[in-house]
C-alpha cells in the first residue's frame, strides 16, 4: 500500500514535530524537511514528458509520405502538397505546420516512428486510449496505468510529490494506481485561495488535518497529494517564472502547459514523469491539407515543443518528450474530407539522448496489400516497444515486466529512438 | 403488492421487512440520508427528518412519478431563464449570425483594428450558452423532482453530445429539452429512437452527412445539400466578390460528403447500447452506418430539424449482429435496428449495470444488476420498473455500500448547494465551479460521457478546488449565489454552531476529528459570523461530504 510506503520514505524529519497528531499527519510535517535536490545530482535525472494526442492523429499528414504517389491517390482533397511538405529524407516529409521543429530535426535531436501502434485491433477511441495507457492492449481489467507502474516498481528514485504529474483537471488513466501522482491543472492557483497567507495557512492546515484523519480511500491518498504539493509550491512562487532564451510559447493550453513542465524541471523538484492531453485530432470533417483543422493543431504543437526546447536549453539533455495517439487514420480519404478511425500512426521522441534526424520503425507501404484490413496503416511497431526503450535507457528502468504484463520487451525490437 | 407491505410499514416508521432484516442499525434518518444522497442531490436543511418522518419508501414512490410532485418552485426560477424562450430555429438564427460576424470580423481584420469585445449578437450567444449550464444546476438544485434531475443528468451523459462542436451550440438546447428531459423516465427504447433522430447527435457524431457512396442529391438541392453548420465558409457568407463567390461555391461542392461515416453506428453499440464486449464486428458497424445513410438535418435556416434523405439511404441489403436487413426499407430500416438493439440483452445488461453503478456502487453488485435487469424485462425497458427495482433490492440498503460513492463534481456543487439553501440567479457561477472542479457540463468531447468512477476525477488539484469552492460558498464569496446562513446555523459558541453543522449540512456523520478540529479553528476566531462561515465552509469542503 503506497501510504505506509510514502510514510516511511519520509519520516526523517519526523521527530522536529510532536503535536501528539496521528502519523498520516506527521507525514505531511515531514515534507519540511525536503530540501531540492543538489544540483549536480538533479542534472543527472532523466525526466520523461509524454503528451497524448487523444482523437487519434493523422500519422500520415504529421510525417508526410510525400515519396508515395499512392498517398496523393488516396487523399486528393487533404494530402499535404508535395510543394508544402518539409522534406525530411526524401520519401518522408514534415506537414509545413510543423516547420519549428524543423531545426531539431537538423541537429539531430528529433526524430519520428512511424507505423506504431497497438497489436489490439480496435478502432474504438475509448478502447485504444484505455489500451495505450493501461500498457495491455486487449485487456481491458487492467486497473492502472503504464507510467503509474513505473513509479510503482522503479524505487531508485527518492519520493518526491512531483515525481509523476499530470498536467490537467484529472489524473489521467496511465497514471492511475497505486504510485502517488498529482493532477495539476495550474500551478499558480494550485492551493487554497485566502485574501492573506497567514489566513491561507491556516485554512490549509484545518483541511489537512481534516483529511489526514477523517478521509478514506483515494480521498485520503488525493489529499495528502495535494497537501505535500502545496507546501512545496510555496516555496517556488511559480508566478515569478520567465522563460529562458526568451522561449515564446504559443498562446493556448498546450503552450502553458509545456511552461510549467518547463519550470518543474528547472526547479529541480524531482519531476521524472510529466503528462499532458492535447486535444483535437478527430478530424472526420474537413481536415485540411497544408492549412485548416489539422494544420492548425499541429502548428500549436510544433511552436510549443519548439518553445519548450528553447526555455529548457542545456537542460533538454536530461528531458526527452514523446507524442503519442490512440490509433492513425484511414489511408483513404473518407466522404467529408477527412479520415476515419484507422490503425498505426506516427510518434515523435524530441530530446537530448533522442537518435533523432531520423524516421524509425518499419515503413509496411501503403498499397492496399500492405494495409491492416485493407485499409489503415499496419502495425509494425508495438507502442510498449518504444515506450518499454525510453523507460529502460532513457529512465533507466530494470524492471520492465511488471510494467507491460504479459509483454516481454526485446531491446531488438526497440525502434532506437534513443542514442547509447 | 411488495411494494404496498413496504410503503405500509415504512409509514409506520419502521423499515422494510426485507431490509430490517438484513441491517438493523439503519435508522430512519439514516435510510432518508441515503435515499436523499443517491435519488436526490443531497438533503436540504430539514430534509432528512422530513422524509424520516413520511417514510422513505413513499417518498421514493413519488419520487418514481415525478409528474405527480408539484415543481411550482422551479417553473418560477426557469422563468428567469431566456434561453428556453428560444427555440432551435431562434438559437440557429443567433448562431450563424454570429458566426457570419465573426467571418465578416476576419475579413476587415486585416485593415481594421482587431477590437476585442465582440458584438452584442455574440454576447448574446455566449449569454445563452453560459446560461443553459446554469440551468442544469439550478434544476438539479432547486427541483422537488430529484430523482427525475438525476436521471436527466445520468441519460444526457449515457447519450453524451459537445456542446462546443459546430451546430452542437445551437442544438443542444434543443437536444436536452425535447429529446432527453421528455423521455428520462420512460422506456429505454422510446429515448433511444429520439436520440438516433436529434440533430444534435446526428450532428456530434458525424451521422447527417454519412451518404451511401454514389449517391447525389436531386439537382435542386445541390448546391446548398451540405448545410453549412459553421465550420467552413459558407455560402450565406457575404458573397461581394463574384471571383470569391466562385472559389466558395467550388470548395462547398468539393466539401459535399461522399461516402458513410461510421461514427455513429459505431458508438450507437458501443456505448448507447450494446456495450464495448457486446459481440459485435467492424463489419456490423459498417451495415448499421449504412443503414443509417439519409438520416440527417435541415438547414439551419430552415429550423435544423431531423429530415430522411431519400437520395442518401443505402439501397442495399445489409446485416447487423445475424440479422438480415431487406434492402429498399429506407427510414424504417433504422427505426427497426434501433427497436432490435433496445431489446438485446446485452443491451439490457449494459444499461442496466450502468444505472446500479450510478445508485448503488462503482463495481455494481452482480445481484443488484441481475434484479434490475429482470425488471427491464418485465416492464419491456420501463426505466422506473427498474430503478423501482434497484432501490427496492438489498443492495441499495446494504450498509456496505452507503457513502461508498464520492459525489461527482456536479453532485458536489449542488449538494453543497442545496446543504446551505442556496439560491443562484441565471449567471453561470455554480456552473463554472463545476466545470473547474473537472467535468464541465454539456463539455465532455468523446462519445462515452463522464466516467461514474471516482478514479477518474478524485484527485489532489480537484479535491483542493472543492475545499476552495467549499469555503466560497460558505462565505458568500460566489457572486451570483445568495446564502443566507441564518436560517441553517445559528450563531453561536463553537460547540453549538458544531452540533448544527453536523446535524443539518453532514446529517450527523461528522467525525469526532472533524469535531475537534473544528473545534480549535472556532475558538482562535473572534467574530461568531465569520467562525460560522469557517464552520461551514470546513464542513462542505471536508472529507465527510465528498460521499454520498
Amino acid at each position: 500500500m503506497t501510504i505506509s510506503r510514502r510514510v516511511f520514505v519520509k519520516s526523517g524529519g519526523l521527530a522536529l514535530f510532536s503535536f501528539g497528531l496521528d502519523p498520516l499527519f506527521l507525514a505531511r510535517a515531514a515534507l519540511s524537511s525536503y530540501e531540492p535536490l543538489p544540483p549536480h545530482a538533479a542534472r543527472s535525472r532523466p525526466v520523461l514528458v509524454c503528451l497524448f494526442q487523444r482523437g487519434a492523429v493523422d500519422g500520415l499528414n504529421m510525417i508526410v509520405p510525400h515519396g508515395d504517389p499512392t498517398y496523393y491517390r488516396e487523399r486528393p482533397r487533404i494530402a499535404v502538397p508535395e510543394k508544402d511538405v518539409l522534406d525530411l529524407d526524401g520519401y518522408f516529409g514534415l506537414h509545413p505546420r510543423l516547420a519549428a521543429l524543423k531545426p531539431l530535426w537538423d541537429s539531430k535531436t528529433l526524430a519520428a516512428v512511424h507505423a506504431i501502434g497497438s497489436p489490439d485491433a480496435t478502432r474504438s477511441h475509448f478502447d485504444a486510449q484505455d489500451y495505450l495507457e493501461s500498457g495491455t492492449p486487449g485487456v481491458k481489467a487492467t486497473p492502472d496505468g503504464w507510467l503509474n507502474r513505473y513509479c510503482q516498481h522503479d524505487r531508485e528514485h527518492q519520493d518526491t510529490p512531483f515525481r509523476a504529474v499530470a498536467f490537467g483537471p484529472q489524473l489521467p488513466r496511465i497514471l492511475a494506481g497505486t504510485a502517488p501522482s498529482l493532477a495539476i491543472d495550474d500551478l499558480q492557483a494550485f492551493g487554497l485561495r485566502a485574501p492573506q497567507p497567514a489566513a491561507r495557512d491556516r485554512l490549509t492546515r484545518a483541511f489537512e488535518e481534516l483529511y489526514a484523519a477523517s478521509a478514506t480511500g483515494l480521498l485520503s491518498t488525493s489529499s495528502r497529494e495535494a497537501f505535500e504539493a502545496v507546501q512545496t509550491l510555496k516555496r517556488l512562487d511559480p508566478g515569478q517564472y520567465r522563460p529562458a532564451n526568451d522561449a515564446d510559447y504559443p498562446r493556448g493550453k498546450l503552450g502553458k502547459t509545456l511552461l510549467e513542465i518547463a519550470q518543474l524541471i528547472k526547479a529541480d523538484l524531482g519531476l521524472q514523469v510529466a503528462f499532458a492531453d492535447v486535444t483535437g485530432w478527430d478530424t472526420h470533417v474537413n481536415q485540411g491539407a497544408s492549412e485548416g483543422q489539422l494544420a492548425g493543431r499541429l502548428a500549436e504543437l510544433g511552436q510549443a515543443l519548439a518553445a519548450f526546447t528553447r526555455d529548457l536549453g542545456e537542460r533538454m539533455g536530461d528531458v526527452v518528450v514523446l507524442t503519442m495517439s490512440e490509433f492513425g487514420r484511414t489511408v483513404r480519404e473518407n466522404g467529408s474530407s477527412g479520415t476515419d478511425h484507422g490503425h498505426a500512426t506516427a510518434m515523435l521522441v524530441l530530446g537530448g539522448a533522442v537518435n533523432g534526424g531520423r524516421v524509425l520503425g518499419k515503413w509496411p507501404g501503403l498499397d492496399p496489400a500492405q494495409r491492416f484490413e485493407g485499409r489503415d496503416v499496419a502495425v509494425t511497431t508495438d507502442f510498449r516497444d518504444l515506450f518499454a526503450e525510453l523507460l529502460a535507457r532513457h529512465l533507466g528502468a530494470r524492471d520492465l515486466s511488471a510494467v507491460f504484463p504479459g509483454f516481454t520487451p526485446d531491446p531488438a525490437r526497440f525502434p532506437g529512438a534513443i542514442r547509447i | 403488492m411488495k411494494t404496498q407491505i413496504v410503503s405500509s410499514v415504512l409509514t409506520l416508521g419502521i423499515l422494510p421487512v426485507g431490509i430490517a432484516a438484513q441491517q438493523p442499525a439503519l435508522t430512519p434518518q439514516d435510510s432518508a440520508f441515503h435515499a436523499l444522497n443517491r435519488l436526490a442531490y443531497g438533503p436540504r436543511p430539514g430534509d432528512v427528518q422530513r422524509v424520516a418522518a413520511d417514510g422513505v419508501m413513499r417518498w421514493i414512490d413519488r419520487q418514481l412519478s415525478p409528474e405527480e410532485i408539484d415543481d411550482y418552485r422551479l417553473a418560477e426560477r426557469e422563468g428567469q431563464f431566456q434561453i428556453l424562450d428560444h427555440d432551435r430555429r431562434d438559437l440557429a438564427a443567433i448562431y450563424t449570425e454570429a458566426q457570419r460576424e465573426r467571418r465578416e470580423h476576419k475579413l476587415a481584420a486585416d485593415t481594421m483594428a482587431d477590437k476585442d469585445g465582440g458584438s452584442p449578437i455574440a454576447h448574446r450567444g455566449k449569454r445563452l450558452t453560459g446560461e443553459f449550464a446554469e440551468l442544469a444546476v439550478v434544476r438539479a438544485a432547486l427541483s422537488e423532482r430529484q430523482l427525475y434531475e438525476i436521471m436527466v443528468d445520468f441519460w444526457t451523459n449515457h447519450f453524451n453530445v459537445y456542446f462546443a462542436k459546430g451546430a452542437d451550440r445551437f442544438l443542444t438546447p434543443d437536444y436536452i429539452e425535447h429529446t432527453i428531459r421528455p423521455r428520462a423516465m420512460g422506456k429505454f427504447a422510446d429515448l433511444l429512437l429520439a436520440v438516433a433522430k436529434s440533430p444534435a447527435m446526428l450532428f456530434y457524431l458525424d451521422n447527417w452527412e454519412s451518404i451511401a457512396p454514389g449517391s447525389v442529391p436531386p439537382a435542386a438541392l445541390r448546391v446548398r445539400a451540405r448545410p453549412i453548420f459553421g465550420r467552413r465558409p459558407g455560402l450565406f457568407g457575404p458573397m461581394r466578390d463574384p471571383a470569391r463567390q466562385d472559389s466558395m461555391r467550388r470548395r462547398a461542392l468539393e466539401g459535399m460528403p461522399k461516402g458513410i461515416n461510421e461514427n455513429y453506428a459505431r458508438e450507437l453499440l458501443e456505448l448507447h447500447t450494446l456495450g464495448v464486449d457486446g459481440g459485435y464486428t467492424q463489419q456490423d458497424v459498417i451495415d448499421v452506418a449504412r443503414i443509417f445513410t439519409g438520416w440527417s438535418i435541415e438547414r439551419p435556416q430552415q429550423g435544423g430539424d431531423f429530415e430522411f434523405h431519400d437520395w442518401a439511404h443505402d439501397r442495399g441489403e445489409k446485416q447487423v449482429l445475424g440479422v438480415g436487413f431487406q434492402a429498399g426499407h429506407g427510414m424504417d430500416e433504422g427505426v427497426r435496428l434501433l427497436k432490435m438493439l433496445a431489446g438485446l440483452p446485452a443491451t439490457i445488461h449494459h444499461v442496466s449495470w450502468k444505472l446500479c453503478q450510478r445508485f448503488v456502487r462503482d463495481d455494481p453488485p452482480d445481484g443488484c444488476v441481475d434484479e434490475a435487469v429482470a425488471a427491464w424485462r418485465r416492464s419491456s425497458g420501463d426505466v422506473r420498473e427498474v430503478l423501482r427495482a434497484i432501490f427496492h433490492g438489498p443492495d441499495f440498503w446494504a450498509p456496505d455500500n452507503g457513502r461508498a460513492k464520492v459525489k461527482t463534481p456536479l453532485e458536489f456543487v449542488v449538494s453543497a448547494a442545496r446543504a446551505v439553501s442556496a439560491e443562484p440567479d441565471t449567471s453561470p457561477r455554480l456552473a463554472q465551479v463545476v466545470a473547474r472542479l473537472g467535468e464541465p457540463l454539456y463539455l465532455h468531447v468523446a462519445p462515452d460521457g463522464y466516467s461514474e468512477r471516482e478514479a477518474a476525477w478524485v484527485n489532489s488539484g480537484a479535491l483542493l478546488d472543492r475545499m476552495n469552492a467549499a469555503v466560497a460558498l460558505a462565505t458568500g464569496k460566489l457572486p451570483g449565489v445568495t446564502v443566507v446562513l441564518d436560517s441553517i446555523v445559528g450563531v453561536g459558541d463553537a460547540d453549538q454552531v458544531i452540533g448544527e453543522v453536523n446535524e443539518k449540512i453532514l446529517g450527523g456523520t461528522m467525525s469526532e476529528n472533524t469535531k475537534q478540529v473544528l473545534g480549535r479553528e472556532l475558538a482562535g476566531i473572534g467574530d461568531p459570523i465569520q467562525a460560522r462561515a469557517l464552520a461551514v465552509g470546513l464542513a462542505l469542503g471536508g472529507p465527510e461530504f465528498q460521499r454520498q
